[in-house]
């Protein structure tokens, strides 16, 4: 069910390589907030261990999103939207999503069906009790 | 080559599910596996949040009122220690004695309390552990995690879901009664607020 400790020292050693040279306010100095920032990170990670481009096409579509965003002069920030912003574009450039109308639709049926749908009541009793026996 | 330069920033709501939308459209086109995304998660997950409900924990080994407040109404009481950022969902904490031990689950997806303890854990939401807590709580606490839970004590299993998310308040280890509450946090790991294993023991000193 579990990595073992040493998959996860190499993984780990991997990624602090990976993240030591990325825009300011990222994953090498600060706590994720969120599971989507998480998963994020994690899908642009795999997909570059995967092949589908390099780092530094990763890293200078990032500083581009950033540098777009204050160039707008917008108020609100977050690191991890422009790093979905960077990951969709690297992975149009390498055609891994040569349809970007695609993720758009599927965003919206998403939005339409939340995973947890039928999970919304809430459940006040213990869902299994397993008696002392002594 | 962005054609995205005008997107204005978007909801909360909207960027949540589009990360989700992208990673289902990675994998079916074969870009990457969801099992290489979980192990760079996992990564992770053990650094964020726990501390959070450590020191929630800690806090309510040494101060009996606000244990009470916590058992009461846990949002608020976690509100007053400036944690929390679920909007409109409740959270229960359900206390360990030496009758009961509580341990949570998410039956039908993930449903966790991660504003207090972080990203769940990629076996949390795994389908073994989401059914066979509910089938044989004992078994798998015994087998899976190494902890055993003596039979004169009844095991209660609490379902989260998105309305409502339950996590454990474990019991103080005992020879713990010189510590402050800072040394008492570090001994809280994620393990014993999800409930599938105690606080740590003090290191002999």
């Amino acid at each position: 069910m579990r990595s073992d400790a040493s998959q996860l020292a190499e993984a780990r050693l991997q990624l602090k390589t990976l993240i030591s040279d990325l825009p300011k306010g990222g994953p090498a100095e600060q706590a994720f907030e969120e599971p989507w920032q998480l998963r994020a990170f994690a899908m642009a990670v795999a997909a570059h261990q995967e092949g589908h481009y390099d780092w530094t096409d990763f890293q200078s579509s990032l500083s581009a999103s950033i540098r777009r965003w204050e160039e707008s002069g917008q108020q609100s920030w977050s690191y991890y939207e422009h790093w979905v912003n960077a990951l969709e574009t690297v992975l149009g450039s390498s055609g891994a999503l040569a349809d970007p109308l695609a993720l758009n639709d599927r965003t919206r049926e998403t939005m339409a069906t939340p995973v947890d749908k039928d999970h919304h009541e809430a459940h006040r009793e213990p869902v299994a009790v397993s008696p002392a026996t002594r | 080559m962005s054609t995205r330069t005008d997107t204005p920033l978007r909801s909360h709501e909207e960027i949540v599910a589009r990360v989700k939308a992208l990673e289902a459209l990675m994998i079916e086109k074969g870009v990457m596996t969801t099992d290489a995304v979980d192990r760079l998660a996992e990564v992770y997950e053990n650094e964020v949040g726990p501390q959070l409900g450590a020191k929630v924990v800690a806090r309510a080994w040494t101060d009996p009122a606000f244990k009470q407040r916590l058992l009461d109404d846990a949002t608020g009481a976690c509100a007053e220690l400036g944690i929390g950022g679920l909007q409109g969902e409740d959270m229960i904490v359900v206390e360990n004695t030496d009758d009961v031990h509580n341990a949570i689950v998410c039956t039908l997806c993930s449903c966790y309390p991660w504003p207090v303890l972080g990203l769940p854990p990629n076996w949390y939401k795994a389908p073994a552990y989401r059914s066979r807590m509910v089938r044989e709580p004992r078994t798998v606490l015994a087998d899976d995690f190494d902890f055993t839970v003596g039979d004169d004590v009844e095991i209660r299993v609490w379902d989260s879901s998105s309305e409502l998310r339950y996590w454990v308040l474990p019991q103080r280890p005992k020879g713990t009664d010189d510590m402050s509450e800072a040394e008492l946090a570090e001994l809280v790991t994620r393990d014993s607020m999800i409930g599938v294993g105690p606080a740590g023991e003090p290191s002999q000193t």
